[in-house]
């Protein structure tokens, strides 16, 4: 039979009562008040046993006094209730039912000795009261109860300043439990503060960050060097670092890094976010900035302690003649509080923020902010780790490469990546859910490539999320291009092979080109070359166009494209392309008829192109790499993503013009876009493969005759040729009705005579002249 | 046997619950003694804190050599003699409580060892003019937990008492008034009602 | 009182002291009466200036809400009961002024006292000259440390007199309870009479043999 557990009598609050009827009592040959330990589901609960009043069977009733530590996590009084703790385990025990077998009777000696550790409600108190005096305390609480090793004692009940008392140890041989009576010695452990036992407790499982290595030891180090040499560091003198700023765009996971070293550490945690401090109320914000100090030092008295803010830039905007008074204060009321930190006191403040532009620099000197860390976009190698510690629960196919998945996923953060799991996940899900009847074999439930794969489209990283140049397109195939062999031979030089080979060209000490112009007549196929090379090589693809460029603001369009710019160096490996650049940039030597805009728009993208050095907030990865695992099969890999990493630190400029003549000759020198290339217009062998193309998924009649109308399409660009077709098709439908079925010959024919060239001669000799004398092209 | 183990533990039940009739009076009396004097306490706790708001060279006392700090001082001192005598009355409820403590422990010990001679129905059967073996070990049991928690409390709230700390000694006599628990009170006042006619026959 | 230094070679004897010791004797006694009958007045004063406090206060509450009652018979009715409060105030403080006054007589008492006793030394001074009396008067003490001794009491109570008075002045004109209450608290406890003066007042009474160990 079971019994049904009912919610305790308040009758009995306080004691550790068990209320059953007396035939089961007879039957587990219990007496009135002898031990008996409930084994539940989350935990054990050591109580006595009593009859019911009514003495009716089949029930039970229980104090959760004396249980072990899990299951009194969720007896913990809440600070918004103030209601009796015991009311709490209500809702987990409705509807429980036990058996007899977990109901345990247990034969408990008198105590002669234990030892506990005390947790009070607030850290004040810990400090005002002597500990003679809380033991005397605990001995009082204790006495009468049965308690058992590593039990949690709930005495909240009493209304003291003692809440909770944990058993280490009771000393009476192989006994784990016992009766604690006057003539039992009582040792104190240790006085905590429910709050600080309660943190590792309540904690939720650390999310496993990857790549992150080298800043989370760093930030350990902080934290664990003054606790565990508190002396050689007052002995050489240093007082300890003080504070830490993360400095890292969105989503790489600043937050996350600091709850992770915190809880390595086991340290307190106190956050301050940026915006939920501010108040409307005059004072209000400095208030709240000086109780969260106030919460930090005290918690600090107990150990290491964390004051996490997020978000500081909010917070502490630079300070400026014409800025608010209010900002100011706060800023006034950080500086003030973190000098205020004696050296004593063992807490740290890392602030995190993705704007370090934005703060005041009176934060950032030695002394305050001590240290910044640079968490970057992550490399290869850490988007690797990363992928492998987000998939970590996902249960994978043989499929997926995640180190294909790196490759391809340049830009994503850690937020991103692990949107991208799941995504695939989620995709796996509908997959099998579609096609449940076909797929419910082994295969079924977990993800495949393919489900990475379609989420990598549904899943944009987050740096080009919301930003300019980025463009949608669907992926083109070189193959889909007919002829110019030799243009997309050098393209894939220039762009492919530094991802492909990276070894071959370091072995050879060559680096990438670092820009490439495509000019030709229109109609050639330059964008579409562009978009080949872009798809080919997982890289980020940003474009920009003129009209995306220009705004009636003075100084927008420079800033659009300084923008464009580090959001490529931000998420590189990435091309940028700029097409019709002529229209963008111009050339500085042509006098007036260029506006201004245009002078200072190529000035800046001068400057991008090979300027000085990254600014220090975009730095990413770090030039030592950690060399933790080192399985055989495993190093060539890695040594080629290593060499990968380092061949693909670059943004790759393409740009396209059909105008190269009215480029600015700065543009055009080595180191900048050093690779000119000319995109014929196509030959006629070209042409052949170009009408192949289009005509692939045509109805052709028998008498087509497509290579004589290769030789008849000379000065024909490719978009000619492709309307030639068009042309040819919509003719037969014209002439030959709705029900046609093939095309034919004198239909090409037809269409030709209607179809003009869009290139003549003399504009090709320019083309070709124009590079001749100074440079070899194609 | 049996029959004697079951004699015997009533007996001492009686004694338990006529020591605890008695207790209870001495409890009361000693309880009643603390109020005046707890009272006392928040008052000069009211005036601590008058004395340090008032800012006395703004006033008419100004020509008085050191009064502030004299003054601090008498009442300081007078904090302190209410204290001492509160710790005394605190000595006596710890005297009251430890007997009932020891008599109960004592009771369950004797019933700890007759109870393989004791069966539980005999033990959990009522009657007319006596509640169950049960029943009354449960209400001494709550008893001697009512006045070791009680002591336990008003030992804390007089610990936590400093004399500089004037808002703490201000609510002295509101929290100790609210450490006052009448439906325990009561629940105790019943039991000894219930065993009444137990206690008479004898 | 000429020649009594005789008497004065017998120390401790009890009967009949005459001349110096014998007016020591009596003002030791008398201190101590006049203090009890001190503190007597003092505790009265005390009841007193806690009801003039009271008074004032109850009429600051009677006086706000009939600000907000624009009635008019609330009005009189309140302006009544003012009336009948400051009339009780006017007699409390008419009691306490004449407390005040009985505590002046005390120290008027007091101060004749201790110019009696320097009168005595300067007596000594003249019979013995400046090396004093041969033997002490009683136990221990010269003559001189009784003079010293009771003017050192005078003072503590005429600092504390000239403290009453001014509470007595300021205690019923006062508007801020939190004054007021440090009114009542140095009538009460008598910041200026120390512990070092009631052990000043024992040790004279043991001196001169009203108390023993």
């Amino acid at each position: 039979m079971d019994l049904t557990v009912l919610p305790p009598d308040l009758v009995d609050a306080g004691t550790q009562r068990c209320r059953l009827g007396p035939a089961v009592m007879e039957e587990l040959r219990l007496k009135i008040g002898s031990p008996l330990l409930v084994l539940l589901p989350q935990g054990a609960c050591l109580c006595t046993a009593w009859p019911r009043s009514d003495l009716a069977d089949g029930y039970l009733q229980f104090q959760t006094t004396c249980t072990t530590p899990k299951l009194s996590v969720q007896m913990f009084p809440q600070p918004s209730g103030g209601k009796d703790t015991h009311d709490e385990l209500n809702v987990n025990t409705a509807k429980l039912h036990l058996q007899r077998s977990q109901l345990k009777p247990l034969t408990c000696p008198h105590l002669k000795r234990l030892r506990v550790k005390v947790l009070v409600q607030s850290s004040q108190q810990k400090m005002t009261t002597s500990t003679r005096f809380i033991q005397e305390l605990a001995k009082e609480l204790l006495t009468g109860l049965y308690v058992h090793e590593k039990h949690l004692v709930n005495v909240a009940g009493a209304g003291t300043l003692v809440q909770f008392l944990e058993v280490e140890n009771v000393n009476s041989g192989s006994h784990k439990a016992g009766l604690v009576t006057a003539e039992t010695r009582l040792d104190l452990g240790s006085v905590q503060t429910v709050q600080r036992y309660q943190q590792p407790a309540r904690r939720s499982p650390a999310v496993p960050l990857g790549g992150v290595e080298e800043v989370f030891a760093s930030l350990k180090e902080m934290l664990e060097v003054p606790l565990r040499y508190p002396g050689s560091l007052k002995w050489l003198g240093l007082p300890c670092p003080r504070g830490a700023l993360l400095v890292g765009p969105p989503g790489v996971g600043k937050t996350q890094l600091v709850r992770n070293v915190v809880q390595a550490v086991g340290a307190a945690f106190v956050t301050i976010n940026g915006p939920v401090v501010m108040g409307s109320r005059p004072g209000e914000s400095e208030e709240n900035l000086r109780r969260a100090f106030a919460q930090a030092r005290e918690a600090a008295l107990e150990g290491p302690c964390v004051l996490f803010i997020d978000e500081i830039d909010a917070l502490c905007p630079r300070r400026s003649a014409s800025g608010s008074a209010p900002e100011n204060r706060i800023v006034a009321q950080l500086l003030t509080l973190m000098d205020g930190i004696g050296s004593d006191e063992s807490f740290i403040i890392i602030a995190a923020t993705n704007q370090p532009d934005a703060l005041d620099p009176a934060l950032r000197r030695p002394g305050r902010f001590d240290r910044e860390v640079v968490v970057g976009v992550p490399t290869l190698q850490q988007r690797f780790r990363i992928l492998q510690s987000v998939s970590h629960s996902v249960p994978l196919s043989s499929s997926v490469n995640l180190r294909v998945l790196a490759e391809m996923t340049t830009g994503y953060v850690g937020a991103d990546l692990s949107a991208l799991c799941r995504e695939a996940a989620l995709q796996a899900i509908l997959h099998t859910a579609q096609g449940r009847t076909e797929e419910m074999d082994g295969e079924g439930g977990s993800v495949g490539m393919e489900h990475f794969l379609s989420a990598l489209r549904l899943v944009p990283p987050s740096c080009l999320r919301s930003s300019v140049g980025v463009s949608d397109f669907l992926p083109v195939s070189w193959e889909r291009i007919g002829g110019l062999e030799d243009v997309k031979l050098k393209l894939k030089q220039s762009i492919e092979w530094p991802m492909k080979f990276p070894e071959a060209l370091v072995r050879m000490g060559v680096r990438g080109p670092r820009g490439v112009l495509l000019y030709g007549p229109p109609g050639c196929a330059k964008t579409t070359l562009v978009k080949a090379a872009a798809s080919a090589s997982h890289c980020s693809f940003l474009t920009l166009s003129g009209a995306q460029l220009y705004s009636p603001y003075v100084g927008d369009s420079e800033r659009t494209l300084a923008q464009l710019f580090r959001q490529a160096r931000a998420c590189s490996p990435s091309i940028v392309f700029l097409d019709e650049i002529d229209s963008m940039v111009g050339s500085r030597g042509d006098g007036g008829c260029r506006s201004g805009v245009q002078a200072q728009v190529l000035s800046v993208l001068l400057n991008e192109l090979d300027g000085v050095g990254f600014k220090t907030t975009e730095r990413r990865g770090s030039s030592k790499t950690m060399q933790t695992e080192g399985e055989e099969q495993e190093t060539i890999q890695e040594k080629r993503m290593e060499l990968q990493e380092v061949c693909n630190k670059d943004v790759m400029i393409v740009a396209a013009t059909n105008r190269p003549d009215a480029l600015d000759s700065a543009l055009l020198r080595p180191g900048r876009l050093d690779h000119i290339i000319y995109v014929p217009p196509p030959e006629q062998q070209a042409r052949l493969a170009i009408l192949q193309l289009h005509t692939e998924k045509m109805p052709l009649d028998s008498d087509v005759n497509l290579k004589d109308l290769a030789t008849q399409t000379h000065l024909f660009s490719g978009a000619d040729l492709e309307s030639l077709c068009k042309e040819a098709a919509l003719l037969a439908l014209q002439e030959e009705g709705m029900s046609v079925s093939t095309v034919q010959h004198q239909h090409f024919l037809k269409a030709l005579q209607r179809v003009s060239p869009s290139l003549t001669a003399h504009q090709l000799l320019q083309y070709q002249l124009l590079f001749s004398s100074t440079l070899s092209c194609s | 046997m049996s029959q004697e183990a079951l004699l015997s533990l009533r007996q001492e039940l009686r004694k338990c619950f006529r020591s605890l009739e008695a207790s209870r009076t001495v409890w009361g009396s000693a309880l009643e003694e603390c109020s005046p004097l707890l009272s006392s306490l928040g008052n000069l706790a009211e005036q601590l804190r008058a004395l340090k708001c008032v800012e006395l060279l703004n006033t008419p006392l100004a020509k008085f050599p050191d009064l502030q700090e004299r003054l601090q001082h008498k009442l300081t001192q007078a904090a302190d003699t209410v204290l001492s005598k509160l710790t005394e009355k605190m000595d006596a409820l710890q005297v009251v409580k430890d007997s009932i403590s020891k008599q109960v422990f004592a009771l369950f010990q004797l019933y700890e060892q007759n109870s393989d001679f004791l069966d539980l129905r005999s033990c959990v059967a009522r009657s007319a003019i006596s509640p169950s073996i049960a029943d009354m070990l449960e209400w001494l049991q709550d008893a001697e937990y009512y006045y070791r928690v009680q002591y336990v409390q008003r030992s804390s709230l007089l610990q936590m008492l400093k004399p500089d700390d004037l808002t703490l000694m201000e609510t002295a006599p509101k929290r100790w008034a609210s450490l006052d628990s009448p439906s325990r009170e009561e629940r105790i006042s019943d039991a000894l009602f219930q065993v009444s006619f137990f206690l008479e026959s004898e | 009182m000429d020649g009594n230094h005789s008497e004065a070679t017998t120390p401790g004897r009890k009967g009949n002291l005459t001349g110096s010791a014998r007016k020591l004797k009596d003002d030791a006694a008398d201190w101590h009466n006049l203090i009890l009958k001190w503190d007597r007045l003092n505790d009265e004063g005390s009841t007193t200036a806690t009801k003039i406090v009271n008074c004032r206060i109850s009429e600051k509450s009677v006086k706000e809400p009939d600000v907000v009652e624009e009635d008019g018979s609330s009005v009189a009715a309140s302006e009544r009961r003012v009336n009948k409060s400051s009339q009780e105030l006017q007699e409390e403080c008419v009691n306490l002024q004449n407390i005040v006054d009985k505590m002046a007589h005390v120290l008027s008492k007091m101060e004749k006292m201790v110019s009696a006793e320097k009168g005595i030394c300067e007596l000594e001074m003249f019979q013995y000259g400046a090396k004093g009396r041969p033997a002490p008067l009683f136990q221990t003490w010269s003559t001189q440390q009784f003079a010293e001794v009771s003017s050192r009491l005078y003072e503590a109570y005429r600092q504390e007199l000239a403290l009453k008075q001014t509470i007595l002045q300021e205690l019923a004109h006062t508007a801020n309870t939190d004054l007021s209450m440090v009114y009542l608290s140095s009538w009460l406890y008598q910041p200026y009479i120390e512990d070092s003066t009631k052990l000043l007042l024992e040790s004279l009474l043991m001196e001169t043999g009203h108390r023993t160990l």
